[in-house]
């Protein structure tokens, strides 16, 4: 059973750093701020789930550093932005895994919807030490897939309507989430 | 009435026609086919009666119960009734597939639908499609084999109850037993809704043996190039496209 830890931030800049030393999920929301996570796995044979959900209308940054002190650690990181305004929205992505940890799993997979025409930037890095490490990143910047809205209209889905389900699914995108931890981020979603 | 009227089209970037003067009648009730070679613009025809982003109408029209629909949105098109069933669903990762349909009949129908009732409703149409029902709950055709794919599509046909199906390529992907499932299912609802009208679109004639079409059409050049009955279907399933005879175009009224 992993350890589940809920973070939501509104409209304030903050500074996270955890050493994580059992299986654990963290769910981050954050509503328009910039945000500085620092996360070192201390303990062999863990593994940490990260979905960082992100509402962004000004210029924002957010910085992750995973750290992979302990062999045989394991981290997915999901990082889903929407740029909702024409403002820049920046993410820096980090996975490190050094030389002494080996048999780990470092992975992570970016992406920023622009709603409309914001300058987005996702910065993904992986420092890679050690020759026994599976590590993959994907980056995604651009708006909805209009195959997707297409499908979503010829069921009679009006294009707000099928933005609004796709942003759903894009920011709340874990079947096992709490929706009463996040009430005041599902009630901005209704806002974009 | 789906009326197609010396349609055509090309891509949003081209100027090259891929349906040329293209016109066909479907009437209330009737169930029409069009075969043809790959790459004549069968798909395509689904795809622009339904209003796809990728074609622009460059001629003709396209009339539903006698009005216009090449100036309407996908969705205004879908609330009049239309309904495409598409050969490669589309994946929707993190959309259930439960808040979808329920979305998409609240949409169609106007009215806030029940949960607990839809869900119900839901369920025994899954069942009538031999669906699991657990997959009300996954993302949307996430994972999906090709065959629930297509059974996903006909069981969002009975939740919306839409008045012309289109069925580009329904058999595609699907095994015997499910290709008997899926046309039961929709022999069952144009028994119960004896007006509507089914436009399929296939390679083989298959399909045809179970949904029993009034008309088949053949496709060729951008245009209709034969009509006739179940027959011709057969004829190409034998002889192939370079055997039919396209010097004699079969009016259907006649």
């Amino acid at each position: 059973m992993s350890k589940i830890l809920y973070i939501l931030d509104n409209n304030k800049n903050n500074e996270y750093e955890y050493d994580i030393s059992e299986d654990t999920i963290i769910y981050h929301f954050s509503i328009n701020c910039s945000c500085n996570v620092k996360l070192n796995l201390v303990k062999k044979d863990i593994s940490l789930y990260y979905y960082y959900n992100n509402i962004n209308y000004d210029d924002n940054e957010f910085r992750i550093s995973v750290i992979h002190s302990k062999s045989n650690t394991h981290s997915e990181l999901f990082n889903h932005g929407v740029n909702v305004g024409n403002n820049k929205l920046n993410y820096d992505v980090e996975g490190i895994v050094p030389k002494k940890s080996s048999g780990c799993v470092c992975n992570q997979e970016n992406q920023i919807i622009n709603m409309n025409d914001g300058k987005s930037i996702i910065l993904p890095k992986l420092l890679i030490d050690n020759y026994d490490v599976d590590s993959n990143h994907g980056a995604y910047i651009g708006k909805f897939s209009k195959e997707k809205l297409f499908y979503l209209m010829s069921r009679g889905l009006s294009l707000k309507e099928a933005n609004k389900l796709l942003l759903n699914g894009f920011l709340i995108n874990m079947d096992s989430v709490d929706s009463s931890e996040i009430k005041l981020f599902i009630d901005e979603i209704e806002k974009i | 009435m789906l009326k197609i009227e010396k349609l055509s089209c090309s891509l949003s970037d081209s100027n090259t026609n891929i349906l040329d003067d293209f016109s066909l009648e479907l009437k209330e009730g009737e169930k029409h086919v069009i075969m043809g070679p790959n790459g004549t613009g069968k798909s395509t025809l689904a795809k622009v009666i339904m209003g796809h982003y990728k074609y622009k109408v460059t001629n003709g029209d396209i009339l539903l119960d006698g009005e216009s629909i090449i100036d309407l949105t996908v969705d205004e098109r879908a609330k009049r009734g239309l309904f495409l069933c598409m050969q490669d669903p589309t994946v929707i990762d993190g959309v259930s597939n439960s808040e979808f349909l329920r979305t998409a009949k609240n949409t169609i129908t106007g009215e806030k639908v029940n949960l607990y009732s839809f869900i119900k409703d839901m369920e025994s149409s899954m069942v009538d499609l031999s669906l699991d029902t657990s997959m009300l709950h996954r993302s949307l055709n996430m994972g999906f084999s090709g065959g629930e794919k297509k059974k996903n599509e006909i069981l969002q046909m009975k939740v919306l109850k839409p008045k012309y199906i289109i069925l580009d390529e329904l058999d595609s992907g699907l095994d015997v037993d499910s290709l008997r499932i899926v046309c039961d299912n929709i022999n069952k609802y144009l028994e119960e809704n004896k007006k509507v009208a089914l436009l399929i679109i296939t390679h083989y004639p298959r399909i045809l043996e179970y949904l029993k079409p009034d008309f088949v059409h053949v496709l060729k050049d951008g245009k209709i190039q034969k009509s006739g009955d179940i027959n011709l279907a057969f004829e190409i399933e034998k002889s192939g496209y370079n055997d039919i005879d396209v010097g004699t175009r079969i009016d259907i009224d006649e």
